[in-house]
């Protein structure tokens, strides 16, 4: 009675010569699910996409969609048997298609045609464009455009490779609402691919995050940030300090005193890494002394960076309320566990 | 990092399948010219290359090449800027005069130069009454150079102007606002990023000039330019060594143009937005000037030289023959091997931008070697296989001729695919790969996607391919007599039959038919927007 | 601007097609009545050298006197020679109409060509066919000097040819360097004198400021107007400048003796051993030489007639007057040593 997963990877490694551009990736997305594949620029996540859609083979691993092996034991199904629609990062509008064509180009023959068309338009809000040509269009327009026509022919996975970033800023958190609102009203199971960790964070159920081909974590917005398991997964999520520390069992040892440590048992030199959220400023009292660097006011809150004694400095993120001179001498404490991170040997 | 194979698919395999054979087909003259040269004994042959007569013939059209790929260049690109980048008057009405010199044929516009220019042409008649008794003869280097500079400049022209379409202007405003002056702008950015196209349009012009005897035989460059080592040189062994050298120096040529244009199969995205168009102000006139120049030159001398002998001839009571089956002939012909050339074109150009490889792209240059080579080398070869065809081919059809316009066309195709596959390249490095895969995820096999996404993108730069095998088809001359059906007349060899006999008039009526016609297929080959 | 565009486009396409789809009226060669007369036996293909304008109307005569069909391949002389010998034993060709002897001794040298029959062999002179009876001239082209008349009169005239490299000369004389006529000369001066007089009589030639024309009408045009002397043409040439202006003052001048300067070159005809249809191919050429060829060839060019005992026209020195060197006209095919030596010579 359980339905299939909408997709399962099973150690999928691809290389481009010497390049092995992915490593051992394996996931899995249920359906009706939204999974975003996050990670910097060359870290193979397109290549995972591009593979899940058929434009590329793996060198090995396993690819299954909607139950059907798709990948694997030596046989690859070509692109356009496998219902998935593919949403590219420049659009890929047939110039010479109206908008109405463009997006019926999936669709077969038949009376349908044409309501399917106008459901689609409805659903991304563009009724009225049919006879428009993509030259004609916004930015905006175009990518709802594309959506809407790899929605047409009801793929059983959707995917979308940075659809967002050739739009304007501004635009793009409404933007990025209403293309969320799109895929949940067509209930279809989606893979996003991105460098922006806020738009993984704001579409996504389930975050996967890549460097340099493999996979380090797979997990909540909310597991990755509070428990992320590498140096770089931290990093990339969110900001942090970084600080030397000597570990001891459950706490560390460091220029802001004898913290408590998060994850499991650590011994040895390791990297501390300090959200600036967590960390306390006060004028005097409790902490380790420290002296003001700048501070730059965002309405809502500041962030003030400040040097400890040592030289070491920190970012912090507080409340508006207290005006940080620069030069000021300030008291800093760390709030709650902190994470860490054997140190690499250099 | 580039593969030795393309990568294996099935659409891969087919186009391999159908590549090789044509372009081994292709090869088919240079493999004569390689039976041919065999028979020489090889002490003779080393010394025939290595004789003063031979070398001093390498040298001279080394010379030609590299003269007139100068002067070419030095007409064509700035006549594409201002074409292209300058408020210029008249822009599209010069656009269209400077490409048409693409119609004349070679041994045409030689003779009316020599008509114009000759030392009792008509130049000197209008200056006899200044005293000026004869010109300085026109014939040998100069005549030559100028005969196909002017007659192979549109080439650059039309490359360039692609190619300054395409850039992207931020790049030379970005420059102009670091404070550099106009004419660095030009020569640091503009210039770098149009080598790709110029060296595209030069190359043409440098094949063109090795290959290209009906100006320098009539300019009679030193009657002991290759050209008249073929036509009265009766020994076929040399004259096959001596195309060999052909050969090579013309993959020399092949070589260097891929140096300074390695990655040629990538998809650039054109630019939208169209830069600011340079006012010419007070040069605007210097401009017009110069272009009336090349104008004067390439097409008015030619037409109006013609012209004068048909008007001249029928009021000496030359009688002239009729054009229409002949045009109909050379119509024929010309459009068959168009449209075979551009279908045959496709898998060429499909397996060097898609699936590219070190293959790939020998298959797709080798097409290129044919280019170089005279046209009465290709006849002959194709008279030699066809003859020894026609011993096998005579007991099961009872043949007496295996002369055939199917022959015919395939000849043309074989000397004239290049210009096919040029166009055509440059057409589907336009075509975004991303919307080809977008077709494919949307359901529709690799040939329906071709047919429905892929063509109809890539379809100016077909057809700018069809149209230029078009022309040069319908002005071909040696292999069309050596070829062609007999008493299959066609407008280029009425035209040679009458002047070799100083029949002007009647030259004179067909040549300018032929210009007309021709010269209407050059729609095809300009963009919408010129 | 686009509807001119779209027009003519169209106008285009409709017209390729039309021209590919429409069937072509037959032309003049009669190729549709071909197959049946090939079937019957009663047709010849012809290879020509010479041009249509010239010889398709005795063609046209022989098709209508006898009633065989002709099938005429017109083109360059030599690279139909060169697409015979490729063509070899599998040629449709059957007779060869060569505007040189260069062409038909290359075909002689490659045995190509079946002797001809007596008949036909013994009504030309031996000088102006092949010493094996593989080819027979039809017309006959001669080199002459041309020479105004108003500066000099016979007896100013050198006795050789090499007479012309006489310092007296100096800037008196043209010749015309690149013409095919002067090419084949020179191969015969090589060929009877050798290599090294060939090679001083050009030196000397250059050394006496000979002016060098682009083509025999304008050499002879500049001896009408005085630009020089005398010049190194073909005979008819003189007749075709009387044709327009009847009193220009200028002659044609021949050599005494035997002497390499009185080439008379020739076009002539051979039949291909390939050919199966040897009797009409002979029929063929026979008309050629017949009284009515020979007085057409006499008239469209003033070119000689080589058929022993015809008048050529009257104002032409007779001939038999005019005493050509000892030389095997099929030995004219070593075109290449000559390029070469005037190749190393010229300054161009």
């Amino acid at each position: 009675m359980t339905e299939p997963a909408a997709i399962v990877c099973h150690n999928l490694s691809k290389s481009f010569g010497p390049v092995r551009a992915v490593e051992s990736v394996s996931f899995r997305l249920e359906r009706g699910h939204f999974l975003a594949l996050l990670g910097p620029s060359g870290c193979g996540k397109t290549t995972v996409l591009r593979m899940i859609a058929g434009l590329e083979t793996p060198d090995a691993g396993t690819i299954e969609l909607a139950g059907r092996v798709v990948d694997g034991g030596g046989a690859s199904m070509p692109p356009h048997h496998r219902r998935v629609g593919l949403v590219f990062q420049d659009y890929a509008l047939f110039p010479h298609l109206t908008v109405a064509e463009n997006i019926a180009y999936g669709l077969g023959r038949g009376t349908e045609r044409q309501a399917r068309v106008a459901t689609l338009l409805s659903l991304v809000g563009l009724t009225g464009y049919e006879a428009r040509y993509p030259r004609e269009l916004s930015g905006g327009q175009q990518q709802r455009v594309a959506l809407a026509r790899a929605l047409a022919p009801q793929p059983d996975l959707l995917l979308l490779d940075e659809p967002f970033s050739n739009l304007d800023v501004a635009l793009r958190t409404q933007v990025r609402e209403d293309v969320r609102q799109i895929i949940l009203e067509a209930g279809v199971s989606a893979i996003l691919v991105t460098h922006d960790q806020d738009e993984a964070m704001s579409l996504a159920d389930c975050i996967a995050v890549m460097f340099a081909g493999r996979i380090h974590q797979i997990g909540t917005a909310r597991a990755l940030y509070e428990a992320p398991v590498s140096r770089q997964v931290a990093q990339f999520l969110g900001e942090a300090n970084v600080l030397p520390g000597d570990a001891r069992s459950h706490s560390v040892s460091t220029a802001l005193g004898e913290l408590p440590l998060r994850a499991a048992p650590l011994h040895g030199p390791v990297d501390v890494l300090l959200r600036p959220e967590a960390i306390d400023l006060s004028a005097d009292g409790a902490g380790t002394a420290a002296r003001v660097q700048r501070a730059v006011y965002h309405g809502s809150h500041q962030a003030v960076w400040v040097t400890l004694a040592d030289g070491t400095p920190l970012k912090v993120l507080t409340g508006p309320e207290v005006d940080w001179l620069p030069g000021a001498p300030v008291r800093v404490q760390v709030r709650g566990e902190v994470l860490a991170f054997p140190r690499a040997d250099g | 990092m580039i593969r030795t194979l393309p990568r294996s698919t099935p659409i891969s395999r087919l186009l391999l399948a159908v590549t090789i054979p044509l372009a081994l087909a292709l090869l088919l003259p240079t493999v004569y010219l390689a039976l041919r040269a065999a028979q020489v004994p090889s002490g003779d042959a080393l010394s025939y290359l290595t004789r003063a007569g031979t070398l001093r013939v390498i040298g001279r059209s080394l010379l030609l090449v590299g003269a007139v790929s100068l002067s070419a260049a030095a007409i064509g690109i700035p006549a594409a800027w201002l074409t292209v980048r300058t408020d210029l008057r008249a822009r599209r009405l010069w656009t269209v005069v400077l490409t048409v010199p693409l119609v004349i044929p070679s041994y045409v516009f030689a003779l009316a130069l020599v008509g114009a220019l000759g030392q009792r042409g008509f130049v000197q008649g209008w200056l006899a009454p200044l005293g000026v008794e004869r010109l300085p003869s026109i014939y040998g280097f100069w005549g030559a150079w100028l005969a196909i500079t002017l007659l192979s400049y549109p080439y650059v022209f039309l490359s360039v102007r692609a190619g300054l379409k395409g850039l992207d202007p931020a790049l030379e405003e970005a420059s102009r606002t670091l404070g550099r002056s106009g004419w660095e702008t030009f020569r640091r950015i503009t210039l770098r990023q149009l080598m790709p196209s110029i060296t595209a349009g030069v190359l043409l012009v440098a094949l063109y000039t090795l290959s290209d005897f009906g100006a320098v035989a009539i300019m009679q460059y030193n009657v002991f330019t290759r050209a008249i080592y073929l036509r009265l040189s009766l020994d076929l062994g040399l004259a096959a060594l001596l195309s060999i050298v052909l050969v090579a120096l013309s993959v020399g040529i092949l070589v260097l143009a891929h140096i300074t244009e390695p990655r040629g199969s990538h998809y650039t995205q054109r630019s939208a937005r169209v830069p600011r168009r340079v006012t010419l102000g007070r040069w605007q006139g210097a401009a017009q000037a110069f272009l009336a120049l090349i104008a004067l030159g390439a097409l008015i001398a030619p037409l109006g030289v013609l012209s004068y002998w048909l008007v001249n001839g029928l009021q000496h009571g030359e009688t002239v023959n009729s054009v229409l089956a002949p045009l109909q002939r050379s119509i024929r012909a010309a459009a068959l091997a168009a449209l075979a050339a551009g279908i045959l074109a496709l898998p060429f150009v499909i397996l060097q931008v898609r699936y590219p490889s070190r293959l790939s792209h020998a298959l797709a240059q080798g097409a290129y070697l044919g280019y170089a080579l005279p046209g009465v080398v290709v006849g002959l070869a194709f008279v030699f296989l066809g003859a020894k065809a026609l011993g096998a081919l005579n007991q099961t059809f009872g043949l007496s001729d295996y002369r055939s316009l199917g022959l015919l066309v395939f000849a043309y195709v074989v000397r004239f695919l290049p210009q096919a596959i040029g166009p055509a390249r440059a057409g589907l490095l336009q075509v975004n790969p991303h919307l080809e895969e977008s077709a494919l995820t949307l359901g529709r096999s690799r040939p329906r996607v071709f047919l429905s996404v892929t063509l109809p993108l890539m379809r100016p730069g077909v057809i700018a391919g069809v149209a230029l095998v078009f022309l040069t088809a319908m002005k071909e001359l040696p292999i069309t007599l050596l070829l062609a059906p007999t008493g299959y007349t066609t407008l280029a060899t009425q035209i040679w039959s009458a002047s070799s006999e100083a029949f002007y008039a009647r030259a004179a009526a067909p040549a300018l038919v032929l210009v007309l016609i021709s010269a209407l297929s050059l729609v095809y080959i300009l963009d919408s927007d010129d | 601007m686009v509807r001119v565009r779209h027009t003519i486009a169209s106008l285009l396409l409709v017209i390729a097609l039309a021209s590919i789809v429409i069937p072509i009226p037959p032309s003049n060669n009669g190729e549709h009545l071909l197959d049946a007369a090939e079937a019957q036996g009663t047709s010849l293909t012809v290879y020509s050298g010479r041009s249509e304008n010239l010889v398709g109307p005795i063609i046209e005569q022989f098709e209508k006197d006898t009633g065989i069909e002709i099938e005429v391949r017109y083109g360059d002389t030599t690279s139909l020679a060169l697409a015979l010998v490729e063509e070899g034993r599998n040629t449709p060709a059957d007779v060869f109409f060569s505007q040189d002897a260069g062409a038909l001794g290359l075909l002689t040298n490659a045995d190509l060509l079946t002797p001809l029959p007596a008949y036909i062999l013994d009504s030309v002179d031996p000088r102006f066919r092949d010493p094996n009876g593989t080819w027979v001239g039809i017309t006959g082209r001669a080199r002459v000097v041309a020479y105004n008349t108003d500066a000099l009169s016979e007896e100013d005239l050198p006795e050789t040819l090499f007479g012309f490299t006489d310092p007296a000369w100096r800037g008196r004389i043209g010749f015309v360097p690149t013409n095919a006529s002067f090419l084949a000369h020179l191969t015969a001066i090589r060929v009877v004198e050798g290599d090294d007089a060939a090679r001083e009589f050009v030196e000397g030639l250059i050394a006496n400021q000979a002016l060098e024309y682009e083509r025999n009408p304008a050499a002879v045009a500049g001896v009408a107007a005085g630009e020089v002397d005398a010049a190194l043409v073909n005979h008819y040439y003189l007749f075709r400048l009387l044709a327009e202006n009847p009193d220009a003052p200028v002659a044609n001048y021949y050599f005494p003796g035997d002497d390499i300067g009185n080439l008379i070159n020739v076009a002539g005809v051979g039949i291909l051993s390939a050919s199966d249809a040897k009797p009409l191919a002979q029929q063929f050429i026979a008309y050629l030489l017949s009284r009515t060829a020979q007085q057409y060839f006499a008239e469209e060019t003033f070119e000689y007639p080589l058929l022993i005992g015809f008048p050529a026209d009257p104002r032409l020195k007779p001939l038999d007057e005019i005493e050509t060197p000892e030389i095997n006209l099929s030995d004219l095919d070593d075109l290449q040593g000559t390029l070469d030596l005037l190749d190393s010579l010229l300054t161009q």
